[in-house]
């Protein structure tokens, strides 16, 4: 094998791939390793954690056809430092892998390919295919996967629910204490349920860049693969059962204020401060006869906070809620106003964008 | 059986690399040798890859080598026993394998002829009959349906069912449609709104195509019409109605209408049509199920939908929602969404005060009933005053008014009888007694009472 690429090329792939390959478990060596593989001018990196797999398609100045694996971390950080602009070849004799550019030199002892996972495959064909832009799905996976839970003995929690309703693909993720859902695409015919790992789909997100248009998903029984610019990614999905969340998530709450989103951030930020030893809890109440929404807290002997937005409401309620909780939801809004919806009894919180309906928040009470 | 892939395993592991054997070998299982397959268990689709691709002779080699008698091995993917609890506490292994993220791939150009016909014909094959639960609220409505799918078009032509929001109007009448393509693959059945039938009506009118319209409906075996409440008072639409139901009931075509009122209720209806769409069948009404006919349902969902729940968990939710049957299937996969997001069984939630009451069951609950507004509701529905109807009077409506207030007093507040006398007026218990049972005999044959009844009921909940 011999290849001649850019250094800016092959050290953004190799980022991007190493990724995966570095964090490999210990027990099979070579999955530390990242797959070169030249075929046909075209040449390839790959890595897998067995857990998912990566595949990013590198353009070289020339190549011919070869394939050997190389300890990911290890390359990468040479050619890294190696400088910009400089046109690095990359020639194996056995299972020595030369990487040279003008100056520098070195060797690395690699291992052959035959020892490497083989990749799982997909059927095109059958599979179930989705396409979307790449900052929307950007935008609306990151609001979500904020409520994935890291509950190891419950696996169908810990990825991120895709699945379709009513011809609308929606994503979905709750840890038990607060549920997040969004819709991804309308009008789509296929449908589809899975529940994709939320650290492959941190994966996904990391690999996305500025230059990719749309990104493609494609389902099948047991993987799900994301095609985006030049880079494959394919992951297990978690064999489980999400709950029928949308049963929890209620229709209309019994009161629905429209609040400013900043204010509310920074009320809720200052009750946090004085309930930081009772689990973060703070009360949010709504006062209809007063016509304020009042945001406390109380810490025993140290002392207490209250803040007040003046509003108009029907119905009065108050609710005990985990600040946290509230603030990731916030924070994952996108308009500046806010619908905070909580019901005159003990309910749940529905937090909502002002204007669209897409995207759902739902934090559960705690108890009083 | 199981002991053998111990063995097969121990050999596996001296043919290949320990870190191979460590990584893809020790998370996997055997399923089952049946038919001459070897079914193998592995964690995901990775090492599925691995084995298939890499080690699959390995396999072969140490399968043969302890004596299994196979052609064929599979690999599929399973995570590794998995443990679900079953309501009564006790762990058990989940035997059947499945994997719970299915992928189904539905594009309409390439559905088979037999769905494409179920759908130009409005109807949604998932509404059968086995799926409806058949109990004394609905027992009557049900023999009917199924005289109307063994011989469409005879005896109960124009089939009119009616019945309040939630009951199950929709899902018998599809029942109905579906089971009649089943049974007469020939027969031409459309399911339809009543909005849409309006609406399609209007625009081709305004198209100039009102011809393409009646020819449409004039060729059908089966014409549904759900929701005939939503009729809309436009001389010429429903003149068309009427004159396309003449048709096909002339033709003997069956007509099967529903709507949440009897016909004489809908304002606005053509008096002519409004009795000709009883004349079939009467109207047929459905109730709202008693607390035996709720738990059967319940139970019946749960099935469909493979959960586990407690007997007393249904008990409890059959007792506390009265409103209708699509709340009592909502509050249903509530609650166990909630169990299943809390890892806890149903009935432990419902225990939890914390979380039971007033999260899952916060709009069920909402309505507890105040005995003085059933008194208040009866009164008005029979056209009296609350002091006329808890007089000592022996007229015989204002004596049916205040046997109906007992009875509803007991249904809905759960008013004990000594209770329900101090209510109504009347001196002792045992008079409350005799109301209740004559009212519950009454029931069984007296269509109109039941109508009355379940009306009062409804306002009950507004």
């Amino acid at each position: 094998m011999e290849i001649e690429v850019t250094q800016e090329k092959l050290s953004k792939a190799l980022a991007v791939v190493s990724r995966v390959a570095a964090s490999a478990r210990t027990t099979l060596p070579i999955l530390s390793n990242v797959l070169i593989r030249a075929e046909g001018n075209k040449v390839s990196l790959t890595a897998t954690n067995l857990d998912m797999a990566v595949v990013e398609y590198v353009p070289v100045i020339s190549a011919k056809d070869g394939v050997i694996t190389v300890p990911a971390r290890l390359l990468s950080e040479f050619v890294g430092n190696l400088p910009k602009g400089e046109k690095i070849s990359i020639k194996t004799d056995g299972i020595k892998v030369k990487i040279s550019a003008d100056n520098y030199r070195s060797t690395i002892n690699g291992v052959v390919a035959d020892d490497f996972p083989e990749l799982p495959e997909i059927d095109e064909k059958e599979a179930v295919k989705y396409e979307i832009g790449v900052d929307e799905f950007k935008v609306r996976l990151s609001e979500v996967i904020v409520a994935v839970s890291n509950d190891t003995t419950r696996p169908a929690l810990t990825g991120v629910y895709f699945n379709t309703d009513g011809g609308n693909l929606y994503v979905a993720a709750t840890d038990g204490y607060r549920l997040a859902e969004n819709k991804i695409i309308s009008g789509v015919s296929s449908e589809v349920k899975a529940i994709v790992p939320a650290n492959s789909l941190q994966e996904v997100l990391r690999s996305l860049s500025d230059d990719m248009e749309k990104i493609e998903i494609l389902f099948d029984e047991a993987q799900v693969r994301f095609r985006m610019g030049e880079i494959e990614i394919t992951s297990k999905l978690i064999d489980g059962t999400f709950p029928d969340y949308r049963a929890l998530i209620p229709k209309e709450t019994e009161i629905e204020l429209v609040l400013d989103k900043s204010e509310l951030i920074r009320i809720t930020k200052m009750a946090a401060v004085f309930s930081r030893e009772v689990n973060q809890s703070i009360v949010c109440e709504i006062d209809a006869e007063k016509s304020v929404f009042i945001v406390s807290s109380i810490l025993n002997e140290v002392g207490e906070n209250r803040s007040e937005i003046s509003v108009k409401a029907e119905k009065s309620g108050k609710v005990k809620v985990d600040s946290r909780y509230l603030m990731t939801a916030f924070n994952a809004l996108e308009e500046p106003m806010v619908r905070f919806g909580m019901s005159a009894k003990i309910g749940p919180v529905l937090i909502r964008n002002e204007k669209s309906n897409d995207y759902r928040h739902l934090v559960m009470p705690l108890d009083i | 059986m199981f002991d053998v892939w111990k063995n097969v395993l121990a050999d596996i592991e001296q043919s290949v690399p320990h870190t191979i054997y460590i990584t893809f070998f020790t998370p996997t299982k055997l399923i089952s040798i049946e038919n001459q397959v070897v079914k193998i268990g592995t964690p995901n689709v990775f090492v599925v890859r691995q084995l298939r691709g890499k080690y699959n002779k390995n396999v072969i080699a140490a399968l043969q080598k302890n004596g299994v008698d196979f052609k064929e091995v599979e690999y599929i993917v399973e995570s590794s026993t998995k443990i679900k609890k079953k309501s009564s506490g006790r762990e058990v292994l989940e035997k059947d394998v499945k994997t719970a993220s299915s992928v189904v791939k539905s594009l309409p150009s390439k559905l088979p002829e037999k769905h494409a016909k179920i759908l130009g014909t409005g109807l949604n094959p998932n509404y059968t009959l086995d799926s409806f639960v058949v109990g004394s609220n609905n027992d009557l409505a049900v023999s009917i349906a199924k005289n109307v799918i063994k011989n469409p078009g005879s005896k109960y032509n124009p089939f009119f069912l009616y019945g309040g929001p939630g009951l199950g109007k929709t899902h018998l009448v599809q029942a109905i449609g579906n089971e009649i393509i089943k049974l007469h693959p020939e027969i031409k059945v459309l399911y339809t709104p009543t909005n849409h039938f309006f609406s399609e009506f209007i625009e081709l009118i305004k198209k100039n195509r009102g011809d393409e319209f009646a020819q449409k409906y004039r060729k059908l075996d089966v014409l549904i019409i759900d929701d005939f409440q939503q009729i809309i008072n436009k001389d010429r639409s429903q003149e068309e109605f009427f004159n396309i139901f003449n048709d096909l009931h002339q033709a003997n075509k069956q007509i099967i209408v529903t709507s949440d009122r009897l016909p004489e209720q809908i304002e606005k209806l053509d008096v002519r049509l409004s009795s000709r769409l009883t004349w079939g069948s009467g109207a047929i009404d459905l109730q709202m199920p008693t607390f035996e006919d709720k738990c059967a349902i319940l139970r019946s969902m749960a099935e469909i939908g493979g959960y586990e729940i407690e007997d007393e968990a249904i008990a409890y939710l059959a007792e506390n929602v009265k409103t209708n049957i699509r709340d009592l299937e909502g509050q249903l996969h509530r609650l166990i969404a909630i169990a299943e997001l809390r890892n806890k069984t149903p009935l432990e939630i419902i225990n939890d005060s914390s979380i039971g009451e007033v999260v899952v069951l916060s709009r069920a609950k909402g309505g507890a009933i105040q005995p003085r507004k059933i008194v208040e509701k009866v009164a008005k529905a029979y056209g009296l005053t609350v002091e006329e109807m808890t007089s000592k009077s022996r007229v015989s409506h204002i004596k049916n008014a205040r046997q109906v207030a007992m009875y509803l007093l007991q249904e809905e507040a759960n008013l004990s009888t000594n209770k329900i006398a101090s209510e109504v007026g009347v001196k002792d218990h045992s008079t409350v007694m005799h109301g209740i049972r004559k009212i519950k005999k009454d029931l069984k044959l007296d269509f109109g009472l039941r109508e009355q009844i379940s009306s009062i009921r409804g306002s009950l909940y507004d």
